[in-house]
């Protein structure tokens, strides 16, 4: 396997990897009203940057589905678009926090025990 | 700001008239936020270049539209793997049934070499529309699930014991199975054609004619058994398409055994040609008499070879079936 090839196959994982962890970043984030540059500045503030691209097309889709809400408010003088999460988006990010737990917890104990071998 | 409103009228060109000016709204003021920000940070408005920047860093007009629009599949991921499976599976039908069709009409028809070439250069537009009609049949089904029929959880409700038995031997795959079925086909079309053209017999066999050498009056007599069999193993053939592997293998042993029955009648003809008229030469007869002995040699020795095959894949088949209902499972 070339170099490049490794590469690119990490990119494509590690992206695949990154999918889900990043609705349930934008989810527990959104527990407190943001719109969408700030959102991104306060994930980025906690070590998990996301592209503007990316981020913003994610809120208009889990706003279609459901699990936010956003209004257009005025904030200095200009128009913006807050969101927050919904109460059926808080439900699922509780099941989505258990799931993520017990993943978390599963690979923890698996890495663990590779180290002990 | 020219250039803010230049990138969001470009992505507007790709986003659909519903919801558009909401969502350049929201771009914009993400936007200007954006740049405000680092306006913040350098202590002083941004010049074009740096506004470019931020532009480019938000990507192409036309991948950042596709990112509002909802994701649209002709054939789903869910749905394609059934779309490749049956492609792959129905192609060999497909040829089977051009080779059969165009083949026919070349035989009967009175077609030449010009037709041969024409139906081989319409080949690629057969597979073309095939492929077209079967891909639109499944974008159709895609669209209509979850609108107008329930979605189909294809790896749910089934049951791995219903799987096919596990052939005992190497399975012909259906693409060789189809080629069997094809040259078979082939075959009968080509001694069906052979009364009314000679040619197909005799062209190779030119030098026949030099040697005063016809075929015997016998071959009327077995040239109709010779068909009669070939069809009914044609039959089979295209029965065991479509049969179960327990079935198919059943098929199989009783095409072997037409086979052999052929050959039989191969055998018991022992004389194959004749002198064309009276007065041939010696030489030629002798000659006659060795080649006529020669081709009965070679079909007795086929005919063994034959039987001895025919019977050790009986004897593998009622083996396989004993094993089977002795309890035994073969699991690797």
């Amino acid at each position: 396997m070339t170099v490049e090839i490794q590469n690119e196959l990490f990119d494509s994982l590690r992206l695949e990897l990154r999918r889900g962890c990043l609705v349930l970043a934008v989810l527990a984030q959104l527990r407190v009203e943001h719109y969408g540059y700030t959102l991104r500045k306060a994930l980025a503030d906690q070590g998990l940057e996301i592209e503007e691209s990316t981020l913003y097309p994610l809120l208009r889709r889990l706003e279609t589905q459901g699990l936010l809400t956003s209004e257009w408010r005025e904030e200095e003088k200009r128009n913006k678009r807050f969101y927050r999460l919904s109460a059926e988006g808080a439900v699922i990010l509780e099941q989505l926090l258990a799931e993520w737990t017990g993943i978390n917890d599963s690979l923890h104990r698996i890495l663990k025990n590779e180290k002990e071998r | 700001m020219d250039l803010l409103e230049r990138y969001l009228q470009a992505v507007g060109n790709y986003l659909p008239g519903k919801g558009k000016q909401d969502t350049l709204a929201e771009l914009r003021a993400n936007l200007i936020a954006e740049m405000e920000g680092r306006e913040e940070e350098l202590g002083r408005p941004l010049n074009e270049a740096e506004v470019s920047a931020v532009l480019e860093r938000h990507g192409r007009p036309v991948i950042v539209a596709s990112r509002y629009l909802p994701q649209h599949y002709l054939i789903g991921p869910g749905l394609f793997p059934i779309y490749w499976y049956t492609l792959l599976k129905s192609f060999p039908l497909v040829v089977l049934a051009y080779t059969v069709a165009e083949g026919s009409f070349l035989l009967f028809g009175g077609g030449g070499a010009a037709q041969f070439g024409s139906a081989i250069a319409k080949f690629p537009y057969v597979v073309f529309t095939f492929w077209g009609w079967m891909t639109l049949g499944f974008a159709a089904f895609e669209f209509a699930q979850g609108r107008y029929i329930d979605q189909i959880k294809w790896d749910k409700g089934w049951d791995p014991r219903a799987l096919p038995e596990r052939a005992a031997g190497k399975e012909p795959s259906l693409a060789n199975r189809v080629a069997d079925l094809v040259m078979n086909a082939l075959g009968l079309m080509w001694l069906l054609a052979v009364p009314n053209h000679p040619y197909l017999v005799l062209g190779p066999g030119a030098p026949l004619k030099k040697l005063s050498l016809t075929l015997t009056p016998d071959w009327h007599v077995f040239y109709w058994q010779i068909v009669g069999l070939l069809a009914v193993m044609l039959v089979l053939k295209a029965v065991a398409l479509f049969a179960s592997a327990r079935l198919r293998a059943g098929l199989k042993l009783t095409c072997q055994a037409i086979g052999i029955l052929i050959l039989v009648v191969m055998v018991q003809a022992r004389t194959y040609f004749a002198p064309l008229r009276e007065g041939s030469n010696q030489l030629s007869l002798t000659n006659l008499a060795s080649i006529n002995y020669s081709l009965n040699l070679a079909f007795k020795i086929a005919l063994a070879v034959t039987v001895v095959k025919f019977l050790w894949d009986l004897w593998q088949t009622l083996a396989g079936s004993r094993m089977k209902a002795a309890g035994f499972v073969r699991v690797f």
